[in-house]
C-alpha cells in the first residue's frame, strides 16, 4: 500500500506537469515555433481514443472473456484506412467553412440548421456525460486500491476525485478556452493531450514487461500456465462462448470504427486541431501501431493476475495495479497508476473542450440570442463565458454522476453504450458528405429515431440493470406487451444486447434519414450546403481564393460592422473590415461593397465564436435575402466552376508568355553578341587589315540583319495573335503568286544546286485574302526548303491543287525530313527544325507566323514527312471564309 | 504514385482487413498449437494486424507525385 499524501502528491504533480507541458506549447507557438505542425505529434493525439476503459478496463474484459477486448481497437485500424479519404474531406469541409464540432458539421451541411445542432448537441451530451463519469470512477478506484482506502466514502469535500475533477477543469479552461474563435487551435492542449499519450503508452508496456518477465518467465509461459488450468484455457482464444459470435465481433468492429471517427473528442484532435492535411497520411499506420502496441500485453497482464490471485481473487480491472503492489513493487504500481490517470485526464480534457463547444453553440447561445433579442450590448465576452462555465459544469455533472451511480452496472458497460450513441451520427453524417440528396428534414428524423432506439434499447435496460427501474420493464415489455422488449425488439432474438441495438437503431435511421430525404427536393439552402460539402475538393477555396457563394441579397455595411463588433468585439471586428479592404485592394473600409462575398466572409468568421446556426441567425436579421430558386445554385456552381476554368486557362498563357519572352531574349542574344565581338575586334585591332575587316563587317552586317527580322517577325507575331495586325485583302491569282515567290528565291536555289518544278492546274479562281501575308507564307516555305535540300542534288516541288471548296499549295523536298517528335514542334515559337549542330540560321518564327497567316483565312496548314524521304508542307485555303473573323 | 491510386490500395486494404480478422476467416485459427509459446488465435490476430499495419505504412509513405487528392 501506498499513503495518500504520497499517491495525491504524485497525482498533482502529473496534473502540473501537464499545465507545464501545455504552457510551453502555447508560448512557443506564440513564438512562431509550433510544437504541433508534426504528424507524429497528430498521431500520438489521436491516442486519446485510449482512455481509462482501456487502460483498466480492456484487461477486465480480456479476464472474463478472452480476445473479446480486441474489436475495440481493430475498428479503428480499419476505419483509419479510409482516413486518406474520408478524414482528409472532413478536415477539408471544417478548414473551408470554419467547423468546429461535429454538431456544427452536421447542422452547417443541413442548412446551418439549429434544431439538428441541438439535437446532435444532446445526443453527444447524453451519450458522453456518463463516460466522463467512467473516467473519473477509474481514477477513483485507482486510488483505491493503491491507497486502500476507500475513496468516494467520506463527505463530499474530503474526496480527492473531486479535487482531481476540479483540476482538470481548470485545465481546460486554462487552455481549451484561449481563443474566442474555437476554429482557432488549442497548441497547449493538443502537446499536452499528445505528452499523455506517450505517458499512459510507457506505462502500460512497462507494466507488461513486468509482468511477463518479472513475475513469470515470458509469456510463453504464462499462456503455458494458463491452459493447464481449466478455467482459464478459454481465455487464450474467444472465450467461453461455445460457437464464436460472429455477429457480434463484428458489431464491435463496426461500433468502434464509427467511433474513432464520430466521438466529440475524436472529431476534435483528428478534424479540428489538425495543422496540416497532410498529417493524416503518418497516422493511416501511425495511430494503429500505438493502438496494436497499447494491447500487446493486455491478455499476458490479464491472464498473469488471473494466475497470481486465482479466479475471483482480485478485480481484473484493476490488475495494472494490484499486481506490482502485490509484489512489493510500489513504485511501478505508481507509475501505472499514472498512467492509468493520463488516459483519463486526456479523454476528460478533449472531450470537455468538444461538448463545451458544442453545448455552448447550439443550445446556450441560441437561447441567449433569442432572449437578447433586439439588445445593441456587446456581447463578445460571452461564448467564452458560457464556455467555460459549461466546461466546469459538465466535470461537476461527471462527478456526479460517478457519485449517485457508483459501482452499478450502467458505469461498467457505458463505454460501448456511450460508443453506439455517437455512432447515431454515422449515416446523416457520412450520407452528407458523399450525397447532395440529403435533407434536414431526413437528418433530423434519421437522427432523432436511432437516438430514440438507441435509448430504448440500450440506454433503459442498462438503467433497469442499475436497479433504478423495474426489471420486468426489460424481462416482459412495457405494460407486458411482449413485441416492445427492448432487448428483444418486434421478437428479434438471437443476438446479444449491443448487436441488437446497434442494428435497430443504424438501420432505422439511415432507412428514415434517406426516405424522408426523398420525399422531396432539398430547398435551396440544402442545396447549396450540399454542393459546399460534397464536392469541397472542386469548389472549396484554395489559400486566397473566394468560397463560391450561393446567396443573393443585400446589405448595409453599417449593420454588419455592428454585427461583428457585437460578438467578436470592436477590435477584431475592426482587423476583420480593414483586412477584407486591403485584400479587396479598397482604399479605406468605409467604400466596401456589401456584398454577397462579405456577408458570407462576416458570418463564417462569426461561425468561428459562435457556431454556424447561431452566426446564421444573426446575419439573416441584418441582411435582406432574395429567395433563389433550385436552378439558381446550379447556375452559381457552374459559374464558379467557369471562373475557375478561365483562371487556369489564364495562368496557361501566362507561362506560355513568359516562355515566349525568355526565348525572344534568348533570340536576340546571340547576334547581339556576334556584332559585339565582331566590332571588338575591330576596334582593338587599328591595324587589321582591310580585306578582313570588311569580311567582319560584313558577318555584323549579317547579323544586324537578323536581329531586325527578328525584331520585324516578333512584333508581326504579336500584331497578328493579339488581332492588330492590318489586312489588305484583295483577289488573288495564286499561280501568278506562287511563280513570283518562285522567281524571288531562284537565287537562293541555283546558290544550293537545288531545282523547283511547280505542278499546277491551268487554271484556278481567285482567292480574296492578303496578297502580301500569303506571299510570306510562300516565301518561308520556300526558303525553309532551300535551307535542308542537300546540297547539289535538291530537288523542290511545288504543288497547287484546288476543288470546290478551296486551293491547297504544298511545297516537298528531298531534304532529311523531321522526325516525328521534332513534327510536333516546328509550328512552336522559336522551335527550329534539325538538331542544334548542323541548324541553319533563322529565327523560329516564320512557320509560327505562317500558319498564324492561314488560319487568319479560315485555313490550315500542315507537315507530312517521314525521315530520309524528305518534308511536305502545306496548307490550304477555302475559297470564301466560313466565319468572318471578329477580331481582324 | 498519385493520390487517387493511394486511396484505392488503401480502400483495397480496408476490404482486406475486414475480411482477415473479421468472422468467419478468424475461425481458422482458433484451434490447438501455438507459435513460440503463444496460442494459434492471438498470436495469428496480433500478426495479421501488424501485417496490416505493415503494408498500410508502405502504402501511406510511398512517396507520392501530388499531394492534394482529386
Amino acid at each position: 500500500m501506498l499513503s495518500t499524501p504520497l499517491v495525491l502528491a504524485a497525482s498533482f504533480a502529473y496534473l502540473l506537469t501537464l499545465f507545464g507541458v501545455a504552457h510551453w506549447a502555447d508560448r512557443r507557438a506564440q513564438a512562431g515555433r509550433s510544437v504541433i505542425g508534426n504528424a507524429w505529434v497528430y498521431t500520438l493525439s489521436m491516442g486519446v481514443y485510449c482512455t481509462a476503459w482501456t487502460y483498466f478496463g480492456s484487461i477486465g474484459r480480456a479476464a472474463s472473456s478472452g480476445l473479446w477486448f480486441l474489436p475495440i481497437y481493430l475498428g479503428p485500424t480499419l476505419a483509419m484506412l479510409l482516413a486518406g479519404s474520408l478524414l482528409r474531406k472532413m478536415i477539408r469541409i471544417a478548414r473551408s467553412y470554419r467547423i468546429t464540432s461535429i454538431a456544427d458539421f452536421i447542422a452547417s451541411r443541413y442548412g446551418k440548421s439549429r434544431t439538428l445542432a441541438a439535437l446532435v448537441t444532446v445526443i453527444a451530451l447524453v451519450g458522453i456525460l456518463p463516460y466522463v463519469a467512467l473516467q473519473l470512477k477509474a481514477i477513483a478506484s485507482g486510488l483505491t486500491v493503491l491507497t486502500g482506502t476507500q475513496g468516494g466514502s467520506g463527505p463530499w469535500w474530503s474526496d480527492s476525485t473531486l479535487y482531481i475533477a476540479l483540476a482538470l477543469a481548470g485545465f481546460t479552461v486554462a487552455f481549451g478556452t484561449r481563443h474566442l474563435d474555437t476554429s482557432e487551435r488549442h497548441e497547449g492542449m493538443v502537446a499536452a493531450i499528445a505528452f499523455e499519450s506517450v505517458v499512459k503508452l510507457l506505462a502500460f508496456l512497462a507494466l507488461g514487461v513486468f509482468v511477463c518477465w518479472g513475475l513469470f518467465d515470458g509469456p510463453g509461459d504464462i499462456f503455458a500456465r494458463a491452459a493447464a488450468q481449466p478455467a482459464l484455457k478459454g481465455l487464450s482464444g474467444l472465450g467461453a462462448e461455445s460457437k464464436f459470435a460472429g455477429g457480434q465481433w463484428f458489431a464491435l468492429t463496426l461500433l468502434a470504427m464509427l467511433s474513432v471517427i464520430f466521438l466529440p473528442r475524436q472529431f476534435q484532435v483528428m478534424v479540428v486541431e489538425n495543422v496540416d492535411e497532410r498529417h493524416v497520411q503518418r497516422a493511416t499506420w501511425a495511430f494503429p501501431a500505438y493502438l496494436l502496441l497499447i494491447n500487446l500485453f493486455v491478455l499476458p497482464i490479464a491472464l498473469g493476475g488471473l494466475l497470481h490471485f486465482g479466479v475471483g481473487g482480485a478485480d481484473p480491472e484493476t490488475f495494472v495495479l494490484s499486481l506490482p503492489l502485490a509484489n512489493a513493487q510500489p513504485a511501478l504500481a505508481l507509475v501505472a497508476f499514472i498512467g492509468g490517470l493520463s488516459a483519463a485526464t486526456g479523454m476528460v480534457i478533449v472531450e470537455a473542450i468538444a461538448v463545451s463547444t458544442m453545448v455552448s453553440n447550439d443550445l446556450v447561445m441560441p437561447l441567449l440570442l433569442r432572449w437578447q433579442r433586439g439588445s445593441e450590448r456587446d456581447l463578445s465576452v460571452l461564448p467564452l463565458a458560457v464556455r467555460r462555465t459549461v466546461i466546469v459544469a459538465l466535470l461537476l455533472l461527471g462527478y456526479l454522476y460517478f457519485r449517485i451511480a457508483g459501482e452499478a452496472y450502467a458505469l461498467v458497460s457505458i463505454g460501448l453504450i456511450s460508443f453506439a450513441a455517437v455512432a447515431q451520427f454515422a449515416p446523416v453524417l457520412l450520407g452528407g458528405m458523399y450525397w447532395k440528396g440529403g435533407t434536414r428534414a431526413g437528418a433530423l428524423a434519421g437522427l432523432a429515431a436511432g437516438f430514440a432506439l438507441w435509448a430504448w434499447t440500450l440506454l433503459l435496460p442498462s438503467i433497469a440493470k442499475s436497479g433504478w427501474m423495474d426489471k420486468e420493464f426489460v424481462a416482459d415489455g412495457p405494460f407486458g406487451i411482449a413485441l416492445l422488449r427492448p432487448e428483444q425488439l418486434l421478437g428479434l432474438t438471437g443476438l446479444d444486447n449491443l448487436t441488437h441495438a446497434l442494428l435497430w437503431s443504424l438501420l432505422v435511421n439511415a432507412a428514415l434519414y434517406v426516405a424522408v430525404s426523398l420525399a422531396r427536393e432539398p430547398s435551396t439552402r440544402e442545396a447549396a450546403q450540399a454542393q459546399l460539402f460534397v464536392d469541397v475538393f472542386r469548389r472549396a477555396p484554395a489559400a486566397g481564393r473566394a468560397t463560391p457563394v450561393f446567396w443573393r441579397g443585400r446589405a448595409r455595411l453599417a449593420e454588419l460592422q455592428q454585427l461583428a463588433a457585437r460578438f467578436l468585439g470592436a477590435e477584431a471586428a475592426q482587423r476583420l473590415f480593414a483586412d477584407w479592404a486591403r485584400r479587396r485592394g479598397i482604399v479605406s473600409v468605409q467604400y466596401i461593397e456589401p456584398d454577397a462575398q462579405l456577408v458570407e466572409h462576416v458570418e463564417t468568421q462569426l461561425a468561428g465564436a459562435i457556431g454556424s446556426g447561431s452566426a446564421h441567425a444573426v446575419v439573416a436579421a441584418v441582411v435582406e435575402e432574395e429567395p433563389l430558386a433550385p436552378g439558381d445554385i446550379l447556375r452559381m456552381a457552374d459559374e464558379a466552376s467557369q471562373v475557375r476554368a478561365l483562371n487556369r486557362q489564364l495562368e496557361d498563357l501566362d507561362r506560355q508568355k513568359d516562355d515566349f519572352m525568355s526565348s525572344v531574349t534568348h533570340e536576340l542574344r546571340t547576334p547581339l553578341t556576334s556584332i559585339r565581338a565582331f566590332a571588338e575586334l575591330m576596334r582593338d585591332d587599328p591595324d587589321m587589315q582591310a580585306e578582313q575587316r570588311q569580311q567582319f563587317l560584313g558577318l555584323v552586317v549579317g547579323e544586324a540583319e537578323r536581329l531586325s527580322r527578328l525584331v520585324n517577325q516578333v512584333l508581326d507575331m504579336a500584331k497578328i495573335e493579339s488581332g492588330h495586325a492590318e489586312w489588305r485583302n484583295d483577289e488573288i491569282d495564286l499561280r501568278e503568286l506562287i511563280a513570283h515567290a518562285v522567281q524571288t528565291t531562284a537565287e537562293v536555289f541555283r546558290e544550293r544546286g537545288a531545282v523547283v518544278c511547280v505542278q499546277q492546274p491551268d487554271a484556278v479562281p481567285t482567292l480574296h485574302a492578303d496578297r502580301d501575308r500569303l506571299l510570306q507564307v510562300l516565301l518561308n516555305l520556300l526558303s525553309n526548303a532551300a535551307k535542308f535540300v542537300p546540297a547539289g542534288s535538291g530537288r523542290v516541288e511545288v504543288r497547287l491543287t484546288a476543288d470546290a471548296r478551296g486551293a491547297r499549295v504544298e511545297v516537298c523536298d528531298n531534304g532529311p525530313g523531321v522526325t516525328l517528335d521534332q513534327q510536333q514542334l516546328v509550328f512552336e515559337k522559336f522551335r527550329q527544325g534539325g538538331d542544334a549542330a548542323n541548324r541553319p540560321q533563322g529565327t523560329g518564327l516564320g512557320l509560327p507566323i505562317s500558319r498564324q497567316i492561314v488560319e487568319h483565312f479560315g485555313g490550315r496548314m500542315w507537315l507530312r514527312s517521314e525521315p530520309g524521304q524528305g518534308a511536305c508542307f502545306g496548307f490550304e485555303l477555302p475559297w470564301t471564309r466560313q466565319q468572318e473573323e471578329t477580331s481582324a | 504514385m498519385s493520390e487517387r491510386l493511394r486511396n484505392q490500395r488503401l480502400l483495397a486494404l480496408f476490404a482486406a482487413g475486414w475480411a482477415l480478422l473479421n468472422f468467419p476467416l478468424l475461425t481458422l485459427w482458433d484451434r490447438a498449437g501455438t507459435i513460440a509459446g503463444i496460442p494459434l488465435l492471438p498470436a495469428a490476430l496480433f500478426a495479421g494486424w501488424a501485417l496490416l499495419i505493415g503494408v498500410a505504412a508502405w502504402v501511406a509513405e510511398a512517396p507520392g507525385d501530388d499531394q492534394a487528392p482529386h
